[in-house]
């Protein structure tokens, strides 16, 4: 995989912390692979879209990467609400090309950013740092 | 792309096969729902997100032929019509196994099998549906934006600029590698929307457009760079160009009301809001929440792992017992040692500690068998259909825990009984009814806990074995020898079945009668110290009952020396231990035998019957041991006491017989062989004695052992 110049939490330099919901633990874990490599961390994960809601409660992540279709809640309605309830959350849509009705219904709820599944790695660091805005700062060099 | 090639791709694909898998089995399961339910909207939407996850999944590991055939399926099943369809069940059974194929090639990185069947059968259900979909994707076709502006829309622009803000032509080139324009189309709006009026779009919302470049009109307060700005849209945007549209500027910056939510008037929403809102707040109870966070709180963790963890806490339990031999010396040496009250609580205490830590590491080895359970119903059904029959499937306790390596080991034989039972087992519908019984025949599945044993059995309500049939087969095969015959009782009889080589099916079908036979699960079960038992009823049917140890790797033994060595046998299986003299036995056509009680109870001389000729008034002690339902008595010299053992395999080059199924260490470091007792069981049904106490005398003497050494068998431990 390539390397990336990790981008870290501008106030306070910490590394950004990415909540990663999908109902399939192998797009998690690949999602999560991804992270790394960007220097980010994870902060939860969750499988489905109720989960989804209690695990920002809890870890409040700078990063929400939210998959569309689950099973009991899906994607939108868990990014609705927790938009709803912060509006500050920033919600990135996962999910593949049949399903682009529901993104633009997310986008329309508050999601920030969507990628497309298979989701490429480079193309996830660009959305990342736009998402991120002047919250994030692109470290120099690769360190950790 | 995503294709990972380092030890990190090895192992998301190892995940990937292992989800996959669950992916295909919830799939078959949906499947059968459906066939039961046709029509059931709900179940093809489950389908269609089963089907849907495999997609994503295959396609991030690169393996396109699956993500494309999962795909297909996925947008068949997305149409409205599909779900009506009949035969979409049988599709998706199709689909399961194709696509549980392709996993295997892929596994296996062997040639793909052709998706071509479950093609032909999504065109077919598609065809109903396609003139309607076609029809769409005609509309879609959309011209490039062209901005012109509706009288309405240059009134806008014309407010606007007289509330002082500025108008900006936005000219928006669509990223290519994005292939969801309209999706990026609603990102461009929502950032610009968050920074002012959105005033026109082009093209406008309610086309599904194909096209490749946005045009708007946006009221803003803001500059044109910061605007510009905001329309660099990683990944989504390529190109934007943003020009101001000429009017009056003034500084009444005030007017500005930023609504980024709702863009105003004609540019609002492209997608009609549809249901995502409606069923939100009925999932909001506790319990919901509660369950979604216990589903998550799942580690995956490699079996070899615990198996390490599991083998520490065995040398612990060593470890124990070679401090309770040293303290029970200690007490011998000095007994007065006033230490020893304060050393004797410390070590209760530990050995309660190490209890529970052994409980709770085999726990974390413990299944529940619903992991084997639940590839029945689809087989079943397949097997019954082939065979023109219908049968229920009845499962229950699913919930039962097993070590998982044991029910990795009983899967093979466990789907041999259930084909047997539906194949064989079970009559068709006419023969049924001529008997009075209902036409659908049921299959019973049940596994449940007895004693330190866990049970599974599978029970139908078919025809029976017929002992006659059987005893027939037997002689015809040569199995056993015609006064043999005469003497084997019912249950002996039936249990020939168990015999290498026997088949009792007519006709051998495709799907049972292949494969494994009985004697290869009876061989499984025992290789995994459990048992076999058949109980039949003719015209009732047959009930098969596997019996399983709850572990494989500790054991309650007793402890007892033949020949001056010593051997183990599983505590569990030891009725009672009698003592009785040389005298007190009995001699049946060269089997030896006790009478105990109102019994007689066949005995099994473990030593050499020559050893003792001066002891025959000797005490010796009877092991009473019953093995599926045959009682046996062992004759051995003395009893050492029960012990927890931790049981070492041996491999098949330290010892060559199958009457030893392992060994283990004692506190003192001595090794004790663990006996292997359906074997010796089985030994001993097989034997026919030429001389008086013959009966499997010395079974356990190599002939190494005839000079006089101490050490066992196996001392050289692995």
């Amino acid at each position: 995989m390539e390397q990336f110049s990790p981008v870290k939490r501008s106030k306070d330099g910490q590394p950004v912390r990415y909540l990663v919901v999908d109902d399939s633990v192998f797009a998690r874990k690949n999602l999560a692979r991804m992270i790394e490599t960007f220097g980010g961390q994870l902060a939860g994960e969750a499988g489905d879209g109720m989960t989804a809601i209690t695990e920002y409660e809890r870890t409040h992540p700078d990063i929400v990467l939210m998959d569309i279709t689950m099973p009991q809640m899906e994607g939108i309605e868990a990014a609705e609400k927790i938009v709803r309830q912060h509006p500050e959350a920033r919600i990135v849509m996962v999910s593949s090309v049949g399903y682009q009705e529901n993104i633009v219904a997310a986008l329309q709820r508050g999601a920030r950013h969507f990628v497309q599944k298979p989701v490429k790695p480079e193309v996830l660091y660009e959305v990342i740092k736009y998402v991120l805005g002047e919250d994030g700062t692109v470290a120099a060099g690769a360190g950790a | 792309m995503t294709q990972f090639s380092d030890e990190r791709g090895a192992e998301l694909r190892e995940l990937f096969f292992e989800t996959a898998q669950e992916l295909l089995q919830s799939l078959n399961e949906e499947a059968l729902k459906l066939e039961k339910h046709p029509g059931d909207a709900e179940i093809v939407r489950s389908i269609r997100r089963t089907v849907h996850t495999l997609k994503g999944d295959a396609a991030a590991c690169g393996y396109r032929e699956l993500s494309e055939s999962a795909h297909e399926l996925e947008d068949a099943l997305a149409v409205e019509t599909a779900s009506s369809h009949t035969g979409l069940a049988e599709v998706a059974f199709t689909a399961a196994d194709i696509f549980g194929s392709m996993l295997n090639a892929y596994r296996r990185r062997a040639k793909l099998p052709s998706a071509e069947p479950l093609r032909k059968m999504i065109q077919q259900l598609g065809k109903a549906s396609s003139s309607e979909k076609g029809g769409k994707k005609k509309a879609a076709k959309t011209s490039a934006a062209k901005a012109e502006w509706t009288e309405y829309e240059k009134l806008e622009i014309q407010n606007a600029l007289k509330q002082g803000k500025r108008v900006y032509h936005i000219k928006a080139e669509i990223d290519p590698r994005c292939a969801m324009p309209i999706a990026a189309r609603q990102l461009l709006l929502n950032a610009v929307g968050a920074v002012g009026q959105v005033v026109a779009v082009r093209p406008e919302t309610d086309s599904p457009a194909n096209t490749d470049r946005l045009e708007l009109l946006l009221a803003s307060p803001l500059s044109m760079e910061k605007v510009t700005a905001k329309c660099r849209i990683p990944t989504v945007i390529a190109r934007a160009g943003v020009e101001p549209i000429k009017g009056k500027v003034s500084k009444k910056s005030a007017a500005s009301e930023n609504k980024p939510k709702e863009p105003n008037g004609i540019s609002s929403e492209p997608i009609p809001k549809n249901t995502f809102t409606s069923a939100a707040e009925e999932y909001e109870s506790r319990e919901n929440l509660h369950l979604g966070a216990v589903a998550e709180n799942i580690l995956r963790v490699d079996a070899e792992r615990i198996d390490n963890v599991l083998n520490l806490v065995g040398e612990l339990i060593i470890g124990k017992s070679m401090l309770q031999q040293a303290f029970q010396e200690l007490t011998k040496h000095s007994p007065k040692e006033s230490m020893r009250g304060r050393v004797a609580d410390a070590m209760a205490f530990q050995s309660r500690v190490l209890n529970d830590l052994q409980r709770s590491v085999m726990k974390i080895r413990m299944v529940p068998v619903e992991q084997l359970f639940r590839r029945f119903p689809r087989m079943v059904r397949d097997v019954a259909k082939q065979g023109g029959k219908e049968v229920d499937l009845i499962i229950s306790g699913q919930d039962t825990d097993l070590d998982k390596s044991l029910l990795d080991a009983i899967a093979e034989p466990l789907t041999h009984l259930v084909r047997n039972a539906v194949g064989h087992g079970i009559e068709n519908a006419a023969e049924r009814a001529r008997l009075g019984k209902p036409t659908r025949g049921t299959i019973r599945l049940d596994a449940y806990h007895q004693g330190n044993q866990v049970i599974v059995e599978i029970k139908d309500d078919g025809s029976g074995i017929d002992s006659q049939k059987v005893k027939s087969k037997a002689l015809e095969k040569k199995i056993v020898s015609v006064d043999e015959a005469e003497r084997l009782s019912e249950a002996n009889i039936i249990a020939l079945v168990f015999r290498p080589g026997f088949s009792t099916a007519d006709e051998i079908t495709e799907l049972a009668g292949r494969g494994v036979g009985l004697d290869v699960v009876q061989s499984v079960l025992h290789r995994l110290k459990g048992t076999v038992e058949i109980e039949t009823h003719p015209g009732q049917g047959t009930t098969f009952r596997l019996k399983l140890p709850l572990t494989l790797a500790i054991i309650k033994a007793l402890l007892f020396r033949v020949e001056g060595r010593l051997y183990a046998i599983p505590l569990n299986a030891v009725a009672e231990i009698a003592r009785a003299k040389e005298s007190d036995l009995h001699q049946v056509d060269n089997y030896e035998v006790l009478q105990l009680r109102n019994q007689v109870l066949p005995l099994v001389r473990l030593g050499r019957p020559s050893a003792q000729p001066a002891q025959a008034a000797g005490k010796i002690f009877v092991l009473v041991i019953t093995v599926s339902e045959s009682k046996l008595g062992l004759i051995v010299e003395a009893l050492e006491g029960e012990e927890e053992l931790v049981i070492k395999a041996l491999d098949d080059q330290t010892v060559s017989t199958d009457l030893v199924s392992g060994a283990s260490i004692l506190g003192d470091g001595r090794v004790v062989l663990i006996l292997n007792l359906p074997a010796i069981v089985e030994r001993y049904a097989n034997s026919r004695p030429g001389q008086i106490g013959a009966v499997a005398s010395g079974i356990l003497l190599s002939h190494a052992d005839r000079s006089q050494t101490h050490r066992p068998v196996v001392e050289a431990q692995p």
